[in-house]
């Protein structure tokens, strides 16, 4: 009976939190939209109207969507920039994760407070940050000029690459934390092995090293990318008109054009279209779990 | 080559085994002694400090080819760092290390011609077994096919035939060791480092596991250098062995003169049990050193070491087995000491006996029970008689 309780909080927390509001919002992405408050019809108004109130649900949202490029677009630009970003995280994680693993142990749990260190100032304030390095007067620039690699500023603020910039940063210790766990459970002596069998340090790299820190790899990718494909703040603050996102699409649809039923459905679009890489990192970590034991 | 030839071979039978293993030692295979011979590994003043600690001190020693040689002591003496010296993982602080003549010291591991078993057996965990073996094989390039061949022939040698497939992780402790072994013999080196190589196996596994050791050694004819802290393991096992402390080499001989003949109290007591008596030589006469023991036991006669002079402290070196119990007064001739049976320990095939002499001291004697019966068993508070002839104690100066 205890036993059940236990199971029950978290149960319950998921469908209060999670099943209940997904289905308001699939309902809203099945209505139309209307002038009024809430902005959508039908309401539901009674179990004695049901029949009639069914009758008005449709799927008509869902092949505007499809009908219309601009959203087919906003869905494969996010993933196309979030699968970017995600490589250009991993190649900026893995070398901090690697001298982490490699530092000495007492150094260790500093270093990784320092990786989470960022964590303590709002996510807004650091984006925010970015704006007044990358802009066209911003340190960024006036460190450029000042050592004469440039004559005119650069152009940064307001387009993809600074999306990019913002991403990698933003998501940077999601990346290092995986890989770090990883690369630290490594047993020196397997390296040690591989030298005296003949293998210098850069080939053991990639056959010893880089092989065992590819679970780390994996969920360090998947927590970037996930989240970065319905990034709004950074696309917004720093991306230009030309940087197209879904989770600007939709905040747009929503706030702008007050379209409360296309931006449902195009919500519960994006929230199928991450399911994919979910299950696949839950099926990594429960490999890990599986061999670890 | 003939080498090749050998390490093909599907492993002999027990029965073909034995004699083997029990002819070098009077075959007299003995490098060490044959001037004509130069070592195959070389330590030449070779020290190593970490910070403020010497963990090896001025150390030369000369291994010679074909050769079982033990680094033995106990945990940090210095063994293992020496053995990784000479793995490369570890550069000594100052002196030079030879292979075949040529200097290493500045080689990088993956450049010396040694391969190395580790005490974790470091398997690589995301390779099969087939993988791991064949992992130093497809360092050097060697194609696909003969890899694949060499590792059939290493994996057949060891029983490993069908675990080929299998991740570490799926092995059982007994079977992950005969892999790293596989492994560290796979590319023929000249000198296979064995660090603790056994330790994480149960008592029986291990004698097995030893033999194995001895079998592939002589049947590949490399030089093995074994680092250990388990005396039976290196007096099983080895040629030679250095019993080293606090970073020195204390001595370095064959198994049976480690055990005959220490050469310091030390090495007597780090080898086997041993019971020791202290005095001060008297006068020496004869080649024969007498010697006051303190009041209450007789002078008995000991061989004199070389260069013991009078009034010198020195202690004397008894093993247990040496010394026969007796209930009556033996004949002239051997020394004796009476004394009264404090313990008794039966084993089975042995007993074990404490006695305790006129003044005090405690010594341990050895008894094979070899008849089923004897009319009367040494009993608690017996007064008996320990008898040994002179020759069989050692009179030590240090």
């Amino acid at each position: 009976m205890r036993r059940w309780l236990v199971i029950l909080v978290p149960y319950l927390w998921l469908l209060v939190f999670f099943l209940i509001p997904f289905f308001i919002v699939f309902k809203i992405s099945l209505s139309d939209i209307a002038t009024a408050i809430p902005p959508y019809v039908p309401l539901f108004t009674g179990l004695s109207d049901i029949g009639n109130y069914l009758s008005q649900l449709d799927f008509e949202n869902y092949t505007f969507i499809f009908e219309d490029p601009l959203y087919v677009n906003a869905y494969l630009s996010a993933l196309k920039i979030a699968g970017i970003s995600t490589f250009l995280t991993l190649l900026v994680a893995y070398p901090i994760a690697y001298g982490m693993a490699r530092a000495p142990k007492e150094w260790q749990p500093t270093l990784v407070m320092l990786v989470i260190l960022p964590f303590w100032t709002s996510f807004l304030i650091r984006v925010y940050a970015w704006i007044g390095i990358l802009k066209k007067e911003g340190l960024l620039n006036l460190f450029l000029m000042n050592l004469g690699l440039i004559n005119e500023p650069l152009t940064i603020l307001n387009t993809t690459t600074a999306v990019y910039i913002g991403i990698v940063y933003s998501y940077l210790p999601f990346m290092i934390l995986p890989l770090y766990a990883s690369l630290e459970k490594i047993n020196p002596a397997l390296l040690e092995a591989a030298a005296d069998l003949g293998s210098p340090p850069w080939k053991s790299f990639w056959q010893v090293t880089f092989p065992l820190s590819i679970p780390g790899v994996l969920a360090g990718c998947f927590l970037v990318f996930i989240p970065a494909t319905g990034e709004f703040v950074i696309p917004d603050l720093l991306g230009g008109s030309d940087t197209l996102m879904i989770g600007k699409t939709l905040w747009n649809e929503f706030f702008n054009n007050r379209d409360w039923p296309v931006s449902s459905a195009v919500a519960v679009i994006l929230l199928l279209v991450l399911v994919v890489p979910i299950v696949l990192f839950q099926r990594n970590q429960e490999k890990q779990r599986e061999a670890a034991r | 080559m003939s080498e090749a030839a050998t390490l093909g071979t599907s492993p002999p039978s027990a029965q073909q085994r034995a004699p083997l293993r029990t002819a070098a030692p009077q075959s007299g295979f003995a490098p060490w002694k044959d001037p004509s011979k130069s070592p195959i590994v070389r330590f030449e003043n070779v020290v190593k400090r970490f910070g403020d600690f010497t963990a090896v001190k001025d150390c030369t020693l000369d291994i010679y080819e074909r050769e079982f040689f033990a680094l033995l002591g106990p945990s940090g003496c210095g063994k293992t760092t020496l053995l990784r010296m000479l793995a490369g993982f570890e550069k000594p602080t100052s002196g030079r290390i030879l292979v075949a003549g040529q200097d290493i010291t500045e080689l990088a591991p993956y450049e010396r011609p040694v391969n190395m078993m580790f005490q974790s057996y470091a398997l690589f965990p995301h390779m099969t077994v087939e993988q791991n073996i064949g992992f130093g094989l497809k360092q050097d390039g060697m194609p696909k096919d003969q890899i694949a061949k060499r590792v059939e022939e290493t994996m057949a040698m060891l029983e490993l035939g069908k675990f080929g497939k299998r991740k570490p992780h799926q092995l059982s402790g007994g079977q992950q060791q005969r892999v790293a072994l596989a492994r560290a013999i796979a590319k023929k080196p000249r000198i296979v480092l064995l660090d603790e190589p056994l330790g994480a196996l149960d008592k029986r596994l291990r004698q097995q596991a030893q033999f194995e050791l001895m079998r592939i050694q002589e049947t590949t004819g490399t030089t093995f250098i074994i680092v250990t802290h388990d005396q039976e393991e290196a007096m099983t096992v080895s040629s030679r062995i250095a019993v080293m402390d606090h970073g020195e080499f204390r001595q370095v001989a064959t198994p049976g003169d480690i055990y005959e003949a220490p050469n310091s109290r030390y090495v007597a007591n780090f080898i086997g049990d041993v019971n020791l008596f202290e005095g001060k030589v008297v006068k020496i006469e004869g080649g024969f050193a007498e010697i006051d023991w303190g009041p209450g036991l007789a002078r008995f006669k000991s061989v004199a070491p070389e260069g013991c002079a009078g009034d010198q402290q020195v202690w004397l070196s008894l093993r247990p087995e040496k010394i026969r119990i007796t209930l009556d007064k033996p004949s002239e001739g051997n020394n004796a000491l009476p004394g009264k049976v404090v313990d008794v320990g039966y084993l089975g095939s042995i007993s074990h006996y404490h006695v305790e002499l006129a003044n005090g001291q405690r010594v341990k004697a050895l008894r094979a029970n070899s008849a089923r019966t004897v009319e009367r068993t040494i009993n608690w508070e017996d007064n008996v008689w320990l008898e040994w002839p002179p020759e069989t104690g050692i009179v030590l100066t240090r």
